[in-house]
């Protein structure tokens, strides 16, 4: 009886304390976007992954906050879409395989495109370097000079080295993108 | 609030997006991008974007491109009747906008799912938007989606592959699903089974021999599906067209008979109207097919019965006799309430009535046809056309009734068939001619039609002066100079000029027309009226005849283009006109919209004529000095059509030589063919002149080699068929690269014979005054006259009619290739034609029934005695 009542509680209680908030996830193809998605709703890692062709869109609930996830497919022809899909989210979360060094070059200037679009003004950006389980990927500071990140003064913007094989510092990304928020958000400013 | 207003809107009574407008639209589209989603509000958006462009809204790409990317926001809510209007959206949009395949992982994602009202959507949506290159990775869902239980997603799966053939690179992508398709056949659900079944038959279209074996196999097994039967019975009814065994005998034809007996009555319809549609269907294999049409008749459902006597009205026209059994069911049909019916039941009546019934249903006719459509009015008029010919007598009624449909509205294809109704009236019935004449008169006075009054113009030039009081024409004719557009006063001009022509008294005053004419404001009038006032006042009976009282004999596509290569580089060289090949007499369209005629129509006429033009370079191409081409063959093929070498022969025929032109197609991409030749066993009379080979043809090339052959001196003997062998040496390549690998070897390839018929030598006359040369020919030609006897073709006399002028290669005058009417037992054909070396032949074919065989006596008349035995003996 009494596990009812906690039940009926708690949901009343995410009824009226639930945050929703509203994130693109993008990035070169094969950086793991999709995965991430996968982990962080299910918990699970999955190795064999699909390309996305368009973009997933997944609710996620953690801690009463439903994130909603746009997942869009990191093909050179779906770049050019990538915008629309920023336009008005609290935060744009763009995802580097930090082990493979060769396409670096390109996704910085992917990212550094993307924010440059006067649409996009304010939003924070969290990069993402995933994949640190392998031997060669680079650590956040190294990824933050390699992405250029410091030349980025006109928004919040963070650099976590995440591995989703792994399951490492997920926990802490999830906590950057709940207190990003709307009412958080709203509170810090 | 909005309940009221919805209420308020009902009580107008108006429709509530009657007044969208395009901008304002797409500007409420931009709510999709709001978080949260408002289903309710956005599923009224999409019902206004989709209701607007199923108005024929024309939406631009950018417009388009930014409310597609707006409407893949809506993934993001749960709301069932919102995600299937997305699913639509997408459907409407995926033409227009651009990058449209985002959306394909969530479709996917969708028609995968475990939510079964999303699936079938979704594939359908997903197969919209994808091109071939994405297929290859949809294509496994594809697979499974056909064979899911769900009927619905089942069903959306075919179809959407059907639409997905309609670009071939993609067929071959759906191909590899075929057991799954297969799978599908075998679905206990009727749709399904015949989605499975229309694919299936798509996807083997092109393969002959394997719709054989489908249908073979599929006609053994009991379908349930009655819309897959239909469809069997339709592609079962399109290979008996082709099949040449006896009906009787034919399987094929025993499945569609038994279908008559099939509890559905969409599939009983369905194989009475096939039986009835098949062409050369005799009376005992109707009489199952009208008693089942004559059961649905009495049916109460109104759409079985329109079905019913709309196909009954169809047999009427070519075999009333076994439609009378049913005149008591079709009588009561007249009085039906609804109007399309009456009419067909009336029109049929008509064709199998007696004659003492005609006034009597026309007057019933005339009580209703203003309130039927113009669709309906073309098959009154049609019923009545064939009355005409049935009972000439009755002509003045029918025709007055005509007269007074032409009176009323009506679209241009409506009031054409009322025009050619009374055409063919005054050409099979001479006593109705003056009458007919007079009524077109009065219909060109007011016709917003310029192509029929064009029409009706050139009629009254071509038989007008030939009436007893030509004069009266004039008044009509000329009025059109005074009143109608620049197309129309260029006819009248042409029109007037032949009355003058023709008839002396006429003569004078014409000119007096034509001289106004010729200060008339447009061109082409101008200069027809000049041309015309030159000619008549030239006093040149010669000149006159030919190019006014006569048309032209030239082949009028020839003379177009060497008119044209003469503008292009113009040569010292006259165009002379004796010298253009005569005009070879395409047949002209019927209008009696039977069977035979249209199979006819369809034989490529064009061709031909093409072929022409380039026979005509022929001579200098190869050197050769044989005067000018006479004509030249349609290809035959001497070749399988799917052998490794197809060869066709063209035969180019001069008056006293024989270009052979075989046309060789390598279709081996491992050899190269190098010397290539053609052997001919020439036959006797034959001189063997000069050969032209081909030095070499890769893959997927063509190449000709020319044989040059004189025919032999005496007529008699042109009619030869000679063997032939290709030979040449072969060197296998890489089919890559086209790299010549060895040196080749020597090799023979028979191919089927080459035949020289009379009518590749003959060339098709039209003449209109047969009668008058024939008597002239009496006594200056020679005349060969022989009787035979040929077997009777289910086709009856008009088969052999047909029979006898494609033998001879010549063309028959003054219609008398059409049996009128079909059934009748003796038949004159009149034939002109044109031999090479310029020798013109006449023949007249007596035909007569007899009990199983025609009797036909030829009478050949020409200048060159050996030619008319030769036109004899080849029928012999």
């Amino acid at each position: 009886m009494m596990t009812l009542i906690n039940r009926i509680l708690d949901w009343i209680k995410s009824k009226f304390w639930t945050e929703e908030m509203e994130l693109t996830l993008v990035g070169l193809q094969c950086s793991g976007k999709t995965t991430f998605v996968h982990v962080i709703a299910s918990g699970q890692f999955n190795q064999d992954m699909i390309p996305t062709v368009g973009f997933n869109m997944r609710k996620v609930t953690k801690n009463n906050v439903t994130i909603k996830i746009w997942d869009i497919g990191g093909q050179p022809r779906f770049r050019s879409m990538w915008e629309r899909y920023c336009r008005g989210v609290n935060a744009i979360v763009y995802m580097v395989d930090a082990a493979d060094t060769d396409k670096l070059e390109a996704s910085r200037n992917e990212l550094h495109n993307l924010i440059d679009k006067p649409q996009l003004a304010g939003i924070p950006v969290l990069v993402l370097g995933n994949k640190r389980d392998l031997p060669n990927a680079l650590d956040e500071v190294e990824l933050i000079d390699r992405m250029n990140l410091n030349a980025i003064q006109d928004r919040e913007i963070c650099c976590y080295s995440i591995s989703c094989k792994e399951q490492e510092n997920i926990d802490i990304t999830l906590q950057w993108l709940i207190s990003h928020s709307k009412s958080n958000r709203q509170s810090s400013t | 609030m909005a309940f009221k207003r919805d209420k308020k809107e009902e009580e107008d009574g108006g429709n509530p997006y009657q007044n969208l407008e395009k901008t304002s639209v797409l500007q409420e589209a931009r709510t999709f991008n709001d978080t949260p989603v408002n289903p309710r509000k956005c599923t009224h958006i999409l019902t206004k974007i989709l209701y607007m462009i199923n108005q024929g809204e024309q939406l631009g790409t950018a417009e388009a491109t930014e409310t597609f990317f707006a409407m893949t926001k809506l993934f993001q809510s749960r709301d069932i009747i919102l995600r299937r209007m997305v699913y639509l959206g997408i459907k409407e949009l995926s033409g227009i906008a651009e990058d449209v395949i985002i959306v394909t992982s969530s479709l996917t994602k969708d028609m995968t799912g475990k939510e079964d009202t999303y699936r079938a959507a979704a594939i359908r949506a997903l197969c919209s938007i994808t091109d071939v290159s994405m297929l290859q990775t949809i294509e496994r869902y594809m697979k499974q989606a056909i064979v899911d239980k769900n009927p619905g997603i089942s069903s959306a799966a075919l179809v959407s592959c059907l639409h997905l053939c309609k670009n071939t690179s993609a067929t071959d992508i759906v191909k590899r699903s075929l057991n799954e398709i297969q799978e599908a056949l075998n679905s206990d659900n009727v749709m399904v089974q015949y989605h499975a079944l229309g694919l299936l038959f798509h996807i083997r279209k092109t393969d002959r021999l394997a719709v054989t074996k489908l249908v073979a196999k599929l006609t053994k097994i009991n379908m349930k599906s009655p819309f897959a039967v239909c469809m069997l019975i339709r592609m079962a009814c399109k290979l008996l067209e082709e099949e040449t065994i006896p009906r009787s005998e034919s399987p094929l034809f025993e499945f569609v008979e038994s279908c008559i007996r099939h509890k559905s009555e969409t599939v009983v319809y369905e194989a009475a109207h096939a039986i009835v549609h098949l062409s050369g269907t005799g009376a005992r294999h109707l009489a199952p097919a009208v008693s089942v049409l004559q059961l649905f008749c009495s049916s109460a459902k109104p759409t079985l019965r329109f079905a019913a006597v709309r196909t009954l009205n169809k047999v009427a026209m070519e075999h009333p006799s076994t439609v009378t059994a049913c005149n008591l069911d079709l009588e009561n049909l007249i009085s039906d309430s609804n109007r399309s019916v009456a009419t067909l039941a009336i029109t049929t009546l008509l064709k199998t009535g007696a004659e003492a019934s005609v006034d009597r249903l026309m007057k019933q006719i005339a009580t209703f046809v203003n309130e039927i459509s113009d669709e309906f009015k073309i098959v009154v008029v049609q019923a009545i056309r064939a009355l005409c010919s049935k009972f000439p007598r009755k002509h003045t009624v029918l025709m007055n009734f005509l007269s007074g449909m032409l009176r009323e509205e009506g679209g241009l294809e409506y009031k054409a068939s009322i025009a050619d109704t009374i055409i063919a009236i005054i050409e099979e019935n001479p006593e109705a001619k003056e009458i007919g004449l007079a009524h077109l008169c009065e219909f060109i006075e007011d016709c917003e039609h310029t192509s029929l009054t064009v029409r009706i113009l050139h009629l009254l030039g071509k038989e007008g002066p030939r009436t007893k009081q030509p004069s009266r024409f004039i008044r009509f004719i000329y009025n059109r100079v005074i009143l109608e557009g620049a197309v129309v006063r260029a006819a009248a001009v042409g029109a007037m000029a032949k009355y003058a022509a023709n008839c002396a008294m006429l003569h004078d005053s014409i000119k007096v027309l034509l001289k106004r004419c010729c200060l008339d404001v447009d061109d082409e009038v101008r200069d027809r009226a000049t041309f015309y006032s030159q000619l008549l006042s030239s006093n040149n009976r010669q000149l006159i005849t030919d190019y006014l009282s006569e048309p032209m004999h030239v082949s009028l596509p020839v003379l177009e283009k060497t008119c044209q290569d003469y503008v292009l580089n113009p040569t010292k060289e006259r165009i002379n006109l004796s010298e253009l090949p005569v005009d070879i007499v395409v047949k002209n369209i019927s209008q009696e919209p039977t069977r035979k005629q249209n199979v006819d129509n369809a034989v490529k006429p064009v061709e031909v004529t093409v072929e022409n033009v380039d026979g005509q370079k022929l001579p200098s191409l190869i050197g050769l000095d044989a005067g000018k081409l006479f004509c030249s063959s349609e290809p035959s093929m001497l070749t399988e059509p799917e052998t490794e070498y197809v060869v066709r022969c063209i035969k180019h025929i001069f008056n006293h030589h024989l270009v052979l032109q075989f046309e060789i197609t390598n279709t081996l991409d491992d050899q190269i063919l190098e010397d290539i030749s053609v052997a001919l066993d020439v036959s006797e009379g034959f001189q063997y002149l000069n050969e032209f080979k081909c030095p070499s043809i890769k893959y997927q090339e063509t190449g000709n080699v020319y044989v040059y052959l004189k025919f032999p001196d005496d007529s008699v003997d042109a009619i030869a068929s000679f063997t032939a062998k290709m030979k040449f040496i072969v060197k296998d390549c890489d089919p890559l690269t086209g790299e010549v690998q060895d040196d080749g070897y020597q090799e023979d390839y028979r191919l089927e014979d080459v035949e020289m018929t009379l009518k590749d030598q003959m060339l098709k006359v039209k003449v209109g005054n047969w009668d008058s040369l024939w008597e002239e020919a009496k006594s200056v030609c020679f005349e060969v006259q022989e009787t035979f006897a040929l077997p009777l073709t289910s086709g009856g006399l008009s088969d052999t009619v047909s029979q006898i002028i494609s033998f001879l290669g010549m063309a028959a005058s003054n219609n008398s290739e059409n049996v009128h009417p079909p059934n009748k037992s003796s038949h004159i054909v009149n034939l002109a034609g044109m031999m090479r070396g310029n020798c013109k032949v006449l023949a007249q074919a007596k035909l007569a029934l007899s009990e199983n065989s025609v009797t036909i006596q030829l009478t050949v008349r020409s200048m060159d005695e050996r030619v008319a035995e030769l036109v004899v003996s080849t029928l012999d």
